[in-house]
């Protein structure tokens, strides 16, 4: 593993791919917040006309003029959707459609008819499917690091502007902001980190490099600045443990491995992250459910003090059913009697249990009775 | 066509109705085949605080939204203080239906509240500390500084309303436009609210309200606008909230709703 990481291809793939999953972490929070995940898979799979032009053009795997095609007709892709959805009474995930399997069914179509041509150089067209880290070479560092300089700057200047049009465009319209425009930019941006990605996962997977680590940050931050860094660093790590995997076992694919990387990450955080978690969020109803059980004990001992207007009333077991509907858990009961708000007593010549409101008990009692009622007109 | 947008530029260069807070004239919008709102001529002075009025589908938001320039009318055209809107940018507070912002967005209530900042921040510049110090007042102002940092998530269909009001609040606009702000509210946030747009009112500005409750809408209001895709009455509540209009707004499906009670002012 050390002889891996001190080969300098290894360490430039794993470098790319870090960068290459830190832009699309950082541009796809932008796209999942505004629900536009989806347009990315249709920006990703219209690339690929776009890269076999490139193609085409440069007469060899030019990764500028490869970069500069899958953006033309990813952009152009991003045009075509907005006419169908403006201008027809088609609804968004059909205008999706059909602009993804078309500009991808052409891209198939001209990718085949590169490699009919049988020029050697294009060998490596198809790792664009599904991506090739291994295939990053160091001058693609300069392009990529280059591409993320720029998506860097342009979030950070417009950071403000990016923030409300993605919360309340209309917000933003209402005020007078260009929101045409700026949705132009971050739809703009989102291509660039798909372009800049295509090595790594290929048009096909994609938009999971989009989705996934912004998915993944959502759950452990409450800020957007939180958001946005976190799935930078998710993105970068996935890439990474994608590359190096497919780099250890050659010819395993990186898209493939980078994706699932990012999945299991999407997994624990659904699973683990506080607050929104699925542990976390059973813990807390169970929790509140035991809080609310105690609450109704000591009410209605309260209660049924105050009937008999005796503040030591014991209460049997069997009342507590009654009036609460089900006997609470014997480990609830246990639980307030530790806490020193009831305690068990013997009414001879009863010899079932039963239980009295301690002092303390009284005064929890009250304490809960205020904080209910606060707590409903609160809402 | 062209003939309108050349009146409309000429109108540009002058002021045009300077003595009306909302001035629209001849507006007509589609969506589509679907006449959204047919020929409407309005007139808000300023200092009222007007409720528009209607049912479902009459065009109240749609022609909030038209005022706003959100919507482009197909004829017509629409002043503020004389002023085309454009131009009013930054001076009209603008509160839309809660429903229509995702509330799960990583935010917190302050942060929403600056956004009505924004803009006078301008390119650039960073929300700094006055700028969460006057977030800050319009929270406390509806009665919701203690839930500043809270996620918006996390708060209650009237606390987010409030938030809501309190990012147009901050603006210091001298009109205040609102879609629906009752909506869903319970009774406390509903009477912060009122105090609120009261007290505004009574400094002199003018508050536009879309209001679906016509139970209530005499004691709150004190101008009115009935509409059903055309207007049918506008004016002060106690002359325009007659059973013929309601009739007319509504149809003949009214018979439940509060009859005009005389007196009662807001």
């Amino acid at each position: 593993m050390a002889d891996l990481l001190s080969s300098a291809i290894v360490q430039t793939v794993l470098a790319g791919a870090a960068l290459l999953g830190a832009i699309s972490g950082m541009l796809g929070a932008f796209a999942v917040l505004r629900r536009q995940s989806l347009l990315g898979d249709a920006l990703a799979h219209a690339a690929l006309p776009g890269v076999c032009l490139g193609f085409l053009i440069a007469g060899a795997r030019d990764l500028g003029t490869i970069m500069a095609g899958a953006f033309l007709t990813g952009a152009l892709a991003a045009l075509a959707m907005m006419l169908i959805t403006r201008r027809t009474t088609l609804k968004t995930d059909a205008a999706l459609g059909i602009v993804l399997s078309v500009f991808f069914a052409v891209g198939v179509v001209l990718l085949t008819y590169v490699q009919r041509q049988g020029r050697t150089a294009s060998a490596g067209l198809e790792t664009f499917l599904f991506g090739q880290a291994a295939a990053i070479l160091r001058a693609d560092l300069w392009i990529m690091g280059g591409v993320g300089l720029v998506a860097l700057a342009v979030v950070l200047a417009l950071w403000k502007e990016f923030k409300l049009v993605s919360f309340d465009a209309e917000f933003a319209r209402a005020n007078g902001f260009p929101v045409l425009a700026l949705e132009a930019a971050l739809t703009m941006l989102v291509a660039l980190a798909i372009v800049v990605g295509l090595q790594l996962v290929g048009v096909v997977l994609m938009v999971a490099l989009l989705i996934a680590p912004a998915a993944a940050a959502r759950q452990w931050t409450r800020s957007l600045g939180g958001m946005v860094l976190l799935s930078a660093l998710i993105g970068a790590l996935s890439g990474a443990g994608g590359a190096f995997a497919s780099a250890a076992q050659r010819g395993l694919a990186t898209g493939p491995v980078v994706v699932l990387t990012a999945t299991l990450i999407v997994l624990i955080s659904l699973a683990l992250a506080p607050e929104r978690g699925l542990l976390w969020q059973a813990l807390a109803a169970r929790r509140a459910r035991a809080r609310i059980s105690d609450r109704r004990v000591l009410a209605t001992l309260q209660g049924l003090a105050e009937a008999h207007d005796n503040r030591h009333y014991p209460a049997e077991s069997g009342m507590l059913k009654t009036a609460l509907g089900a006997m609470p858990r014997a480990e609830r009961l246990a639980g307030l009697e530790a806490r020193g708000f009831i305690r068990p007593v013997t009414h001879p010549p009863e010899t079932t249990p039963h239980w009295e409101l301690t002092r303390a008990g009284h005064r929890e009692a009250d304490r809960l009775t205020r904080k209910t009622r606060d707590e409903e007109q609160g809402q | 066509m062209s003939d309108i947008q050349t009146s409309d530029t000429r109108k540009d260069e002058a002021l045009h109705e300077p003595g009306q807070a909302l001035h629209v004239e001849d507006l007509t919008v589609a969506y589509g085949a679907v006449t959204a709102l047919w020929d409407i001529d309005l007139d808000i002075p300023p200092g009222v605080m007007c409720a528009i009025v209607g049912p479902n589908g009459s065009g109240k938001s749609t022609l909030l939204k038209t005022a706003l320039g959100l919507v482009k009318p197909v004829a017509g055209h629409v002043r503020f203080l004389g002023r085309p809107v454009r131009q009013m940018r930054g001076q009209i507070g603008y509160v839309p239906q809660r429903q229509s912002v995702d509330w799960d967005f990583p935010i917190t209530a302050r942060e929403v509240v600056e956004m009505g900042l924004y803009r006078s921040l301008g390119w650039l510049r960073r929300p700094d500390a006055q700028t969460r110090a006057r977030a800050m007042k319009a929270l406390s102002e509806l009665g919701m500084q203690d839930y500043a940092s809270r996620q918006i998530s996390q708060l209650s269909g009237g606390q987010q309303q409030r938030v809501f009001i309190a990012r147009a609040l901050v603006q210091d606009a001298p009109i205040l436009i609102l879609d629906e702000p009752m909506a869903g509210v319970d009774a406390s946030t509903e009477a912060i609210i009122i105090a609120l747009l009261k007290r505004l009112r009574d400094e002199g500005r003018t508050i536009i309200v879309v209001h679906h409750d016509l139970t209530t809408v005499q004691s709150y209001f004190d101008w009115l606008v009935m509409m059903n895709v055309r207007v049918i009455a506008q004016g002060p509540i106690r002359e325009v909230y007659t059973p013929e209009n309601l009739r007319a707004t509504y149809g003949r499906q009214l018979a439940m709703i509060a009859p005009p009670a005389g007196g009662r002012d807001g």
